[in-house]
């Protein structure tokens, strides 16, 4: 571990309230919407109401002769004058590019592509004069799913490909035959995980202001990635970005398709240009059903060989991940994260993995917290049960068997990966501690007597946080990086103020940011401002906010940066105690000799002597000004862990589950904010559930989605939605500052799996499994019909 | 901006296809203006009176972030139309804290962490306040069940549940 | 999603918005809007004219007359629902009524607004076919009484002519002490049913079924009662094969479609457990008593 002296005890690990919520609480945040800047004006997109065809014409006339029309944009207007939508993630060998414009220009591959944009008044006549908009589509015949996609007949989403993937590769270790030919047990499953969206209850959007005198181009962009949107700005619009500068305002949730860049920027950006306005563009709630990127949906073959003590012995896997119409931001990276986590927490020495990626004529894939961890989990945590299943022995003691040894770590999982620390039996006894606590088993028992369905289920994740390692990450095939710069500075009152690269969205990035600083620094946490979101002020972070990086990247960086700040600061006031530097402690906000309280300064003091009062009191060779930065790119991932544990009712006459009580012990290496942490958690948990039994994208044959509005599109309320208990151990990270290890996508992660298996416990005496997420009603209603007829 | 503060000009009979004149009431303050029939509450309050704490997230009457109170009890607004809020008494998020002082609702959101991106928070808040007006000892269940038309995508619920039932405590001490 | 142009209307009578809709065949009614409004938000619905009832006199307030409970069209759903006299002469309206959506919907919502909708998966629908309520309507000819089961003609659609508007509810209270069974299967707290069950079941001084009525929502293009079960039932006393045979009756009597939530097989399979669960509980002696 990088050794921190902790100079104020207690703020790191300490509950405190959040700085953020006063003025939240007051209804005093800023959103994108409430944001209004001079002579702004509103834009709105056409967008296409067919899964595939041919766009022959678009008439605007009309839409242009509407009072309070400023501009109507086109697809073909942009061609020549930006370059297609970026894909960061070029993972596989020979990727197909997609190389989608923002807007269509012949043709449309999704529903809810945009075809055209109007610039107007405000949002009313902006929809009206979307109206008035003629297109003449040549409908074309869809591939409305993964099946229609690989038939070899299947229409072709892109003239001239070959087929309908953009291309796959493979990861493997071992001899998985000879492992597969020596096994007491071999399980096989199919395995799909439905499609869903991270909803952000705010909706995304943007301001643009391009300013055609000064060439600047100034984006109020709801993101979590600021210096990557504004390097793809630059990309895109085929522009040096020295006049470019991305702000982020109150951000209303992200989950991930925040970090995603969107051809609405694009569009704002153009629109801007061209009318020499501001230009404000946001989604409604029924366009992010498709405008923003989608998620989760993959189908899975997999199957994992044991001997009959429960000893994994291989593990071999093939994953279609079923794509939309073009590729988004991230092009296939969560599948890819998805098979390179099958492994999970496990010891598993002979494994064969593959990946396909499939496009069909649904909306394009993005990022969503968990990024393919979920859906890898759901296929390590089903299958490591039904081994257990299969062999008659208890679930637990079968994880625990195939667990690495905490002096097993670095474990390096023979997939790609090495995890740096872990004590995961120790990790899974503390979820069993709690449930026997809660008393699960004896409800499960009085629930059996009554004639009701109580299982419990477990799903064991391992996560990967602090993204990450910029070099790996680019020879893996990201087209960025994963570093992260932070400032520290200190005024001439002894206040400081810390630069990130880092978005608040709801995870209290200012408060734990705040924390780290001041307790790093010695300062009372009142005296730290954090400043964030704002490219032109702020660090360039490689990846922004996302990837569990926030806290151990971005809090680690500002930790390292707060260190070479305090030992300048502690060098000056050596300085003017006439002490040497090392003789020196921070107590109480202020620097004094060890053991000699009256001998002391201040910070104020310090903040003088750097800034104002310079002469004998600032020590020669000091550079005037108390500021330093740091830049943190860690030679690893961090991997946090955690045990879920859900305990289900199921109707078996209606197929409704209903999760009752839900457990996650939880290692995320030293806790910042264990209040923060906790909410981050059940934040995930929640959308884990959502995924697990509720969310779905339902696209039909025609490619259309049947779930587009908040009435089908089931996000859990708070009846849905059961009381969560947390337990935590810290098992630090080796090699991150403070032995800090990211958790922001954790709840996500182990929650189908953990629904799932307790479905499964719930009717074992039926011998149901549960293969396909979400588990609706009436999937499951199937499946215990199927189960009671056989 | 067409909102300004009203002095005592009776609104112009509330009929027509063109502009109509609004009179309400919001968090005391009586604010006239006119905007089209078509201009839901929401967007009057947002953009017409500058009152931007009360947030879309539907735009359809499910998430519940638009919720404010008129004429004492909660409704959604963006299911209605400025014009129908003609003379009414609405409260918004703004008008809960006072001074730079936080509610007592307001305090137990705070130390129960029971907020995250805070875009749902507004809604939260009135429904909670309605909630415990008419429930002023409620039990989690009630709390539950009685929260369940406001959706949180950050929280998991769970530290709103705290939240209301602490602030439940507060009013009742 | 921002609603179209349309021009608005307040009127202060009945009268004046009759008067209002004939003059405009692409005028819509609005009075608590929680359906409509979405619809133009999302502009489904495109009306040239809104005429908001929400100004006209008369049109809210609960009565008690002549055995009925009398409820004005425009009286909110949260109204009625914590209305006293309401609460005294009918319980089982609270009970179903808690699950129309949440409070905020409800503190809006119109009773009539609920029921003239027709909208088969909603709670009000359902009761006023279970309680042969009657629907008052008024028209450029006057006003007309319409039985409830006569007043449904199709999904979101009724016998209500275009120039007509519903004024108020009239629900008969005389249920001779029946117990109420209501079940209702949905997919979140507050949604809209996916199948809902209402029984009530009055007894017998010797404890048998003197009359059971049975309705179905959510699972039929209208609430639908089941003259069947209704019939197998009166007469007999607790039998679970009896009440088994009536949800059966259910499930075949409604004609369900495939929709997102599942196919219309697995909805005619709801019908069956709801029913019958709502029907043991009415037969048991209910959640409550209904009058």
């Amino acid at each position: 571990m990088t050794a921190i002296e902790h100079e104020t005890p207690g703020l790191v690990g300490a509950r405190l309230r959040r700085i953020e919520d006063p003025r939240l609480l007051a209804g005093r945040g800023t959103y994108m919407d409430d944001l209004a800047l001079p002579r702004m004006l509103e834009a709105a997109v056409l967008r296409s109401p067919y899964a595939h065809a041919r766009i022959r014409s678009i008439d605007a006339t009309a839409a242009r002769d509407l009072p309070g029309v400023f501009d109507v944009l086109t697809g073909t207007d942009l061609e020549g004058l930006v370059d297609p939508q970026p894909v960061i993630y070029q993972l596989l060998p020979d990727q197909r590019a997609t190389n989608a414009l923002a807007m269509a220009t012949d043709r449309v591959r999704w529903v809810g592509q945009a075809v055209a944009a109007v610039v107007a008044t405000d949002r009313y006549v902006a929809e009206d004069a979307l109206a008035l908009i003629e297109v003449d589509y040549e409908p074309l015949p869809v591939v409305a799913d993964l099946q229609s996609a690989l038939a070899d007949d299947a229409p072709r989403l892109y003239d001239g490909w070959s087929d309908n993937t953009i291309g796959g590769m493979g990861y493997g270790c071992g001899d998985v035959d000879a492992a597969f030919a020596e096994a007491d047990v071999v399980v096989s499953k199919h395995m799909r995980t439905g499609r869903m969206a991270g909803m952000p209850l705010e909706p995304r959007g943007c301001i643009a202001t391009w300013d055609a005198y000064t060439d600047e181009l100034e984006i109020w962009l709801s993101t979590q990635s600021p210096n990557l949107a504004r390097d793809l700005l630059g990309d895109t619009l085929r522009i040096p970005i020295h006049k470019v500068r991305v702000r982020v305002p109150d951000v209303g949730g992200g989950f991930g398709v925040k970090f995603d860049f969107y051809g609405e920027e694009i569009i704002a950006a153009v629109l801007s240009k061209r009318t020499g306005r501001p230009v404000k563009l946001l989604e409604d709630r029924l366009e992010s059903f498709t405008a923003t990127g989608q998620s989760r949906e993959l189908e899975m073959d997999i199957e994992l060989a044991a001997k009959a003590d429960g000893t994994i012995l291989g593990l071999r896997a093939d994953i279609a991940t079923v794509l939309g119409g073009a590729l988004g931001t991230v092009g296939i990276g969560p599948g890819w994260l998805a098979m390179t986590m099958l492994t999970g927490p496990y010891r598993i020495p002979n494994v064969d993995v593959k990946l396909t990626g499939v496009l069909t004529n649904r909306a394009p894939m993005g990022s969503f917290r968990g990024w393919g961890q979920p859906e890898g989990c759901f296929g390590y945590e089903r299958m490591i049960e039904l081994v257990a299943r299969e062999l008659g022995l208890d679930r637990s003691e079968v994880r625990r068997r195939n667990f690495p040894a905490p002096e097993d770590f670095p474990y390096t999982t023979g997939v790609v990966f090495t995890y740096d620390s872990g004590r995961y039996a120790d990790c899974l006894d503390l979820c069993l501690d709690a449930v026997r606590e809660r008393g699960w088993a004896d409800q499960q028992a009085a629930a059996r007597q009554e004639g009701r369905s109580l299982g419990i289920g477990y799903g064991f994740h391992v996560e990967a946080t602090a993204f990450g390692p910029s070099r790996i990450l680019n020879l893996v095939g990201l087209q960025h990086s994963g570093f992260d710069e932070a400032v520290v500075r200190m005024d001439t009152t002894g206040r400081v103020t810390a630069f990130t690269g880092q978005i608040e969205m709801g995870q209290g990035v200012e408060t734990a940011m705040a924390q780290i600083v001041a307790q790093t620094m010695g300062v009372p946490i009142e005296d730290v401002t954090v400043v964030s979101g704002d490219t032109m002020t702020c660090p360039y972070t490689g990846y922004g906010t996302g990837a569990s990086r926030g806290a151990a990247m971005g809090g680690g960086s500002l930790m390292l940066a707060a260190g070479k700040l305090r030992a300048k600061a502690l060098r000056i006031a050596a300085h003017l105690l006439e002490a040497a530097p090392d003789d020196l402690e921070v107590t109480d906000g202020r620097i004094h000799v060890k053991g000699v309280p009256s001998q002391t300064v201040s910070f104020a003091d310090v903040g003088d002597a750097a800034y104002r009062r310079l002469n004998e009191r600032l020590p020669d060779g000091e550079d005037p000004t108390l500021e330093e930065r740091h830049v943190l790119d860690p030679e690893n991932l961090a991997w946090s862990y955690g045990c879920t544990a859900a305990l289900v009712e199921v109707d078996r006459e209606t197929g409704f589950s209903h999760v009752h009580d839900y457990i996650v012990a939880h290692d995320c290496g030293t806790l910042v904010n264990p209040a923060i942490v906790d909410g981050q958690i059940h934040g995930g948990a929640a959308q884990g559930i959502a995924e697990a039994l509720y969310e779905e994208l339902v696209y039909d044959d025609e490619g259309q989605l049947t779930t587009g509005t908040f009435m089908d599109y089931c996000i859990p309320t708070f009846s849905e939605v059961p009381p969560f208990t947390m337990r935590h151990q810290e098992t630090p990270s080796p090699h991150m500052p403070g032995g800090m290890k990211g958790m922001g996508e954790a709840g996500t992660i182990g929650a189908p799996a953990a629904i799932a298996n307790a479905i499964d416990d719930a009717l074992a005496d039926l011998g149901v499994t549960v293969t396909t997420l979400p588990v609706t009603p009436s999937r499951l209603h199937a499946l215990i019909q199927t189960a009671q007829e056989a | 901006m067409a909102v300004q503060q009203a002095n005592d000009g009776a609104a112009a009979p509330a009929t027509g296809t063109g502009r109509i004149e609004v009179t309400l009431s919001v968090n005391g303050r009586t604010y006239h203006g006119t905007c089209e029939p078509r201009r839901t509450l929401a967007d009057f309050l947002r953009h017409d009176c500058g009152l931007t704490g009360t947030h879309l997230g539907c735009e359809h009457g499910v998430c519940g972030a638009c919720t404010v109170m008129l004429d004492g009890r909660t409704v959604r607004s963006c299911l209605m139309l400025a014009v129908q809020a003609q003379d009414a008494q609405i409260t918004t998020v703004e008008g809960l804290a006072g001074d730079g002082e936080l509610s007592p609702l307001q305090e137990s959101f705070h130390d129960h962490h029971g907020l995250q991106c805070g875009f749902c928070t507004p809604g939260m808040l009135l429904t909670a306040d309605e909630l415990l007006r008419e429930i002023p000892d409620p039990t989690d269940e009630q709390i539950r069940d009685r929260m369940s038309g406001n959706l949180c995508r950050c929280t998991g619920y769970q530290f709103i549940v705290d939240s209301v039932r602490d602030a439940a405590r507060r009013r009742g001490s | 999603m921002k609603p179209a142009t349309f021009a608005y209307h307040q009127p202060g009578s009945v009268g004046e918005a009759i008067a209002l809709l004939r003059a405009d065949d692409e005028a819509k009614l609005i009075a608590g809007g929680q359906s409509l409004m979405p619809l133009l938000n999302m502009r489904l619905a495109q009306p040239t004219a809104l005429v908001d009832l929400n100004a006209v006199d008369g049109l809210d307030g609960v009565r008690m007359d002549d055995g009925h409970l009398v409820v004005g069209a425009l009286t909110r759903q949260r109204t009625l629902e914590l209305d006293p006299q309401a609460t005294a002469n009918l319980p089982v309206l609270a009970r179903v009524m808690r699950h129309i959506g949440h409070v905020t919907i409800r503190n809006r919502g119109t009773v009539g607004g609920s029921i003239a909708h027709a909208d088969p998966s909603a709670e009000l629908p359902l009761v006023v076919v279970a309680l042969d309520a009657e629907v008052v309507a008024e028209g450029p000819g006057g006003r007309r009484t319409i039985a409830a089961r006569d007043f449904y003609e199709g999904f979101l659609t009724t016998t209500l002519a275009p120039d007509e508007i519903l004024v108020e509810i009239r629900l008969p209270t005389a249920l001779g002490g029946a117990a109420v069974g209501f079940e209702e299967l949905s997919r979140r707290s507050g949604d809209f049913a996916l199948v809902s069950a209402l029984a009530l079941v009055q007894r017998d001084g010797d404890g048998r079924v003197a009359q059971a009525r049975l309705a179905i929502g959510g699972a039929n293009p209208v609430p639908l009662r089941i003259a069947a079960a209704e019939q197998l039932l009166t007469g007999a006393t607790q039998d679970d094969a009896l009440v088994a045979q009536a949800a059966d009756a259910a499930a075949e009597a409604v004609q369900p479609l495939d929709d997102v939530h599942g196919p219309a097989e697995y909805r005619r399979d709801l019908t069956r457990v709801v029913a019958r669960r709502a029907l043991a509980r009415a037969i048991a002696g209910g959640e409550e008593e209904a009058a």
